[in-house]
């Protein structure tokens, strides 16, 4: 038995099983509980690094394990491929940078059990969701980190907000989980199984309209969970969340199981997804169409989540427009990997984002920009490492999205069209602006107002080194692309050297000076023609400033309209069902009125007459009927008055129906269990 | 084991004398008999399983001799689909009778009230034991009265006027359902499900009026729309106990006589006719219709326990959909066809019981300690009723089809097995979508439910506000219990479907 047969079992289960001990750890003392949390997140992060040479060197390509689960062929297992342990071990380090993140973050917050009981069932259900070999698995796990989304947005659940926020994020999602859920239910019941390695094999043998179906269901999903066009909205919603959470699953994680989806599915149909119609397009128009829209959005919120919101939605418009590029030799294509390799980078720079602004907002109690300024002086460690993650937010060489931006350019440069390149560079020039903006309004310029009242101190170890490890990190992990390339077996050619001389780098110097020029003259020197720009009149800073108003219209209009309609029903409820049965007895009542009315006082007094008749004639009968009386009634009232002492003796029994029903109903069972005793047995 | 079925019918009947005289004394004694019965009848129940998964035929059958004039025997039989359903039966009145004890402390007449619960348990299970349909309806009826005497005497508010509402309804649809029964014995003269099933196959056009009417009859015990005006009623006046089991097993029951009794029995005579493929057309319409009436309703009602009633609703829209998915080919003997559909159906009445009759507990536990029950009222319960908060968001979540929870893994076999008919008949494509759809708005009053009770601060000036008159507290531990019963279920069917399905998939998988 091989160490990767027992650890890429335990990679997920581990953490999902010690997430129900928290709870009880917690019982005993909160410093034990956030150590036993430290201590499950390095194992399974040294679990799911244990899976990379088993990857790197397997000639197979993947291993499949399995065991039995739901009757019907239906198996639980893992899948380990490059893809899968890429993700697994991204998800594991961050959910460890994050645990450590929180002992200081979240020090002194009321519920931190609940709070680390989440943490640890998402690092689980998102390394299960990467590392399971079926759909079905997959699908759950895919749940499972909704769930945990919307449990830890709505953490501060005293705050309306929050809680508002999740309900609307678990929503929003929901409405793509079930197109998921419908891709995999087709698929299900055209092959028979839910497992990738026979889906591989199968898939092949579909017709085409199925596969378009299911991979355009499949993109519906990924566009949910990934927060693409149109439904970006809710990750703005979700900053409602810890900043610890929204780096790890806003940011880092969570996010990206869109894209992993995606990856996965072109890994699983192969060569067959160049020849869906439209698919390919339509994945590289969302994501451009995000990345640039996205951007534009992060110019003017003034929420410092917000930013790297927007920023994160644009990011994420990137990695899928690169994975629409996907050439006909689809596996580990360039722009497959360009995808994943951009992933990586901007969970680096949007993690480091968030924890420097959650720094930020612990310090200061605020998340609006319009209240800083001139934090460089106050917190210089933040401020030192605020600059790292805005060179490599920006694209600027030697950093990590040089790389990784400049290969998803180049690879849609191949085989996009003019059109999305133009779009996809003056997103990286909006990029470029939206950072140096937000640089300048929370560390350059003077101390607002606001700030002046505080004594705003440096962030506190514990949260300043994560961070610095993630800065390293930033500026590192762009040199590794070429062992990046060959362990997810990319067969395109790339360089590092090639990186720095080539079109892409042209263009994008050329664009970066009137970017910088512009950015300049816009918040640094305050020109009036900018500011008019900018002014709240201009129809289009309006657009941007309500986020093209697609949120006013999921909430205004769709929310609306489900509110009426139910209220519609209901309606329909009270005045019809609810009223009908009423109207209907009522009805029988009065019927049975006007018989009794009618008829039955006639016939009534028809029995009267009858009845005068023959009690004339009976009265006649009498006299002799007394004389017996008389001799009965002596008996009897010997009789009855001795009964009535009796009766005095014993209690009168009172709640009289219910009982006498109850010793009804005893005899009647008695009854019925004698007969069938006698008949039957 | 010999004669385990015949006492699990009678165990429950035999023990009422004692339950009577041991409430007298105090009513935990009572509730502990009715728990206690209804664990050795799952223990007994249990001794059957081995032989349903190893015998040829996949059941279980005693036969007693009964009424000979009719040709009538006491049969008493199970297979995987009535085991299944029997023991969650079981499970739900364990848990209702042990959340009873404080739950209805205080009120009068208590032994009578535990005595109606065994009777009622009687007839709820033996209505999932019999292949008799004499002794099938015997049992429906047995459920009706017990119910109708809980809800009128132990109920809220004008408890006796939403009884007979209850009554008069259900009984009429069992009018349908016996003149059903009737014409079948007219026909073939036999009273047994199997050979009725035989004799059918010859008089189609007769089939078409039986068929017709018994699921009239019990779609109305279903609460499909628009026949379910009895349920938000009765089950929002019915104390929490009862409305747990009539959420949970008794309007299931139709659903399961539904599958046993129309599809299973009088169906084949008119399978693969023009009818036979619109009547289950129709069942697929008056299920999309229920789920989406009943969402709807539960995404505006503001009284604790009407919400929920309308999501049983819902729900029941679910298993009719899943009912009308069974395949309308002409099937070559064996008593029932089971396909992923129906699988998912069957799990899905397992599922939905005990969810829903944890919410419905969870509900019972807000309304005992705070007496409240318009949700607009409440608000913040969280901090107050921490385990009460924590099991009713599991069944909230369960009921919304989230995983890991049991719901999810049934609604997930009902999908995959309208994909699977979608390629043969694509009438089912709009329905499907539509209850794909309609997940949605489940999960949008399953979220509301939690979010105004539990969540949301509650508004100012209001009981909970500050203006309570005494503390409010989470539930005494035997409610807890009972809940916590039912939540292992929640999570255990949800993580490990594996021991139920297997059982349901012995019937006859095709």
């Amino acid at each position: 038995m091989q160490l990767t047969d027992v650890s890429s079992w335990l990679v997920w289960i581990l953490p999902l099983v010690s997430s129900v001990f928290v709870p009880l750890i917690a019982k005993f003392s909160a410093k034990a509980r956030n150590y036993f949390v430290i201590l499950i997140g390095a194992v399974t992060a040294f679990l799911a690094f244990t899976l990379i040479p088993a990857v790197a060197s397997g000639a197979e390509g993947f291993i499949n394990l399995t065991a039995p689960w739901i009757p019907g062929g239906i198996t639980a297992g893992v899948f380990i491929d490059p893809l899968s342990v890429l993700f697994a071990c991204l998800v594991s380090f961050f959910g460890l940078i994050i645990v450590i993140y929180s002992q200081g973050y979240m020090k002194g917050e009321a519920n931190l059990t609940r709070y680390y009981f989440f943490m640890l069932l998402f690092i689980g259900s998102m390394i299960g969701l990467v590392i399971s070999d079926n759909f079905l698995q997959m699908f759950i796990f895919w749940e499972m980190v909704g769930l945990c989304s919307y449990a830890l947005i709505s953490f501060w659940s005293n705050r309306p907000e929050s809680v508002k926020s999740g309900n609307k994020v678990f929503l929003m999602t929901r409405i793509g989980d079930i197109l998921l859920l419908a891709a995999i239910g087709i698929l299900y019941a055209s092959l028979g199984t839910f497992s990738f390695r026979e889906t591989i094999t199968l898939l092949p043998t579909l017709p085409t309209s199925t596969i378009t179906t299911v991979a355009f269901l499949l993109f519906g999903g990924a566009i949910a969970k990934s927060a693409q066009l149109p439904l970006h909205t809710w990750l703005y919603s979700a900053m409602e969340a810890p900043t610890s959470v929204s780096a790890l699953l806003h940011a880092a994680t969570m996010v990206k199981a869109g894209i992993y989806l995606v990856a996965r599915f072109i890994l699983i149909a192969g060569p067959l997804v160049a020849t869906l119609p439209l698919w390919l397009p339509s994945v590289a128009w969302v994501g451009v169409l995000t990345a640039f829209l996205g951007a534009t959005m992060a110019l003017y919120t003034t929420d410092i989540k917000g930013v790297l919101a927007y920023s994160t939605v644009s990011q994420l418009g990137f990695m899928m427009a690169a994975l629409g590029s996907v050439s006909l030799a689809a596996a580990a294509s360039l722009g497959w990997f360009a995808s994943l390799f951009h992933m990586v980078s901007h969970a680096f720079f949007e993690g480091l984002g968030f924890l420097l602004a959650g720094g930020i907002i612990h310090a200061l109690g605020t998340r609006d920009m319009r209240l800083m300024g001139g934090l460089r002086k106050a917190m210089p460690i933040t401020f030192a490492l605020a600059v790292i993650m805005i060179i490599t937010t920006s694209g600027l060489p030697p950093f990590a999205a040089f790389f990784s931006k400049g290969l998803v350019i180049e690879s849609l440069m191949e085989t996009g069209t003019l059109l999305q390149v133009i779009l996809l560079f003056a997103a990286t020039a909006l990029t470029f602006a939206y950072s140096l903006r937000f640089m300048k309004l929370t560390f350059l310029g003077n101390p607002s107002e606001h700030l002046k009242k505080l004594h705003v101190h440096e962030a506190p170890k514990i949260m300043l080194v994560p961070a610095g490890i993630l800065a390293a990190l930033c500026i590192v992990w762009g040199f590794i692309q070429p062992a990046l390339g060959s362990f997810l077996h990319l067969e395109a050619e790339t360089s590092l050297l090639g990186a720095f001389f080539n079109i892409e780098t042209a263009v994008f110097a050329a664009i970066l000076v009137p970017t910088a020029l512009l950015i300049y003259a816009t918040y640094f020197k305050n020109f009036s023609v900018m500011n008019a720009i900018r002014s709240d009149k201009n129809p289009v800073s309006k657009l941007l400033k309500h986020g093209y108003f697609f949120d006013d219209f999921y909430e205004k209009v769709t929310a609306k309209a489900v509110m009426v309609f139910s209220g519609g029903v209901q309606f329909v409820e009270d005045i019809g069902f609810e009223a009908f049965p009423q109207k209907f007895a009522n009805g029988i009542v009065r019927l049975a009125g006007g018989v009794h009315k009618y008829l039955d006082t006639a016939t009534d007094q028809f029995l009267n007459v009858v009845a005068g008749r023959t009690l004339g004639g009976a009265s006649k009968v009498r006299t002799l009927d007394t004389l017996a009386d008389k001799l009965l009634d002596l008996l009897a009232g010997k009789t009855l008055r001795s009964a009535s002492k009796a009766a005095k003796a014993t209690k009168a029994p009172r709640n009289s129906l219910q009982h006498y029903l109850a010793a009804a109903i005893i005899g009647f069972i008695m009854l019925v269990v004698l007969i069938i005793i006698s008949i039957g047995v | 084991m010999l004669y385990s079925l015949l006492l699990v019918f009678l165990l429950p009947a035999l023990g009422i004398p004692f339950v009577y005289f041991g409430g007298k004394k105090s009513s935990k004694i009572a509730a502990s008999i009715v728990a206690l019965i209804a664990i050795i009848n799952i223990a007994l129940v249990l001794t059957t399983v081995p032989t349903i998964l190893n015998s040829a035929n996949h059941m279980y059958i005693e036969e007693y001799a009964w009424i000979p004039v009719l040709n009538s025997h006491f049969t008493l039989f199970v297979d995987g689909i009535s085991v299944s359903i029997a023991i969650i039966a079981m499970v739900l009145i364990v848990a209702a009778a042990l959340f009873s004890i404080k739950y209805m402390e205080g009120k009068k007449n208590l032994p009578v009230y535990y005595v109606l619960l065994s009777l009622l348990s009687v007839g709820l299970v033996g209505v999932f034991l019999t292949s008799n349909l004499l002794l099938f309806y015997f049992c429906w009826e047995l459920m009706l009265l017990p119910a109708y005497f809980i809800i009128g005497s132990w109920g809220y508010r004008e408890s006796y006027r939403a009884a007979f509402k209850f009554f008069i309804f259900t009984h009429a649809g069992a009018v349908f359902v016996l003149l059903g029964i009737g014409a079948i014995y007219m026909i073939t003269g036999t009273t047994d499900l199997f050979a009725a099933q035989t004799a059918l196959l010859s008089f189609p056009e007769l089939a078409k009026w039986i068929i017709i009417a018994l699921t009239a009859g019990f779609a109305v015990k279903m609460a499909i729309v628009p026949l379910h005006m009895w349920l938000p009623d009765a089950h929002s006046e019915a104390p929490a106990t009862m409305s747990a089991l009539l959420s949970g097993v008794i309007i299931s029951a139709g659903a399961y006589a539904i599958l046993r009794l129309s599809l299973g029995a009088v169906f084949p005579a008119v399978a693969g006719t023009e009818f036979g493929t619109s009547f289950l057309h129709g069942l697929a319409v008056f299920g999309v219709i229920s789920a989406f009436f009943g969402a709807f309703i539960a995404l505006v009602e503001n009284d604790i326990k009407r919400i929920i009633a309308y999501s049983s609703i819902a729900h029941m829209g679910y298993v009719l959909f899943g009912l009308s998915l069974y395949p309308s080919e002409p099937l070559i003997g064996g008593a029932l066809a089971i396909t992923t559909a129906i699988t998912g159906t069957v799990f899905h009445i397992l599922t939905h019981a005990v969810s829903k009759g944890l919410l419905f507990l969870s509900a019972g536990a807000v309304m005992h300690q705070t007496e409240l029950r318009d949700i607009r009222e409440m608000g913040g319960l969280a901090g107050k009723m921490p385990f009460t908060s924590t099991s009713a968001i599991i069944a909230g979540l369960s009921i919304a089809g989230s995983p890991p929870f049991a719901c999810f893994i049934s609604e997930f076999l009902i999908f995959v097995g309208a994909f699977d008919i979608i390629r043969t008949n694509s009438f089912y494509l709009v329905p499907t979508i539509l209850m794909l759809l309609a997940t949605v708005f489940s999960l949008a009053y399953s979220l509301r439910f939690v979010y105004r009770i539990f969540i949301a601060p509650p508004k100012p000036g209001t009981t909970l506000d500050g203006n309570e008159k005494h503390k409010i507290t989470d539930v005494p531990n035997s409610m807890k219990i009972a809940m916590l019963i039912l939540i292992i279920f929640v999570v255990l069917l949800g993580v490990y479907p594996a021991f139920f399905i297997n059982l349901i998939n012995t019937v006859g998988f095709i």
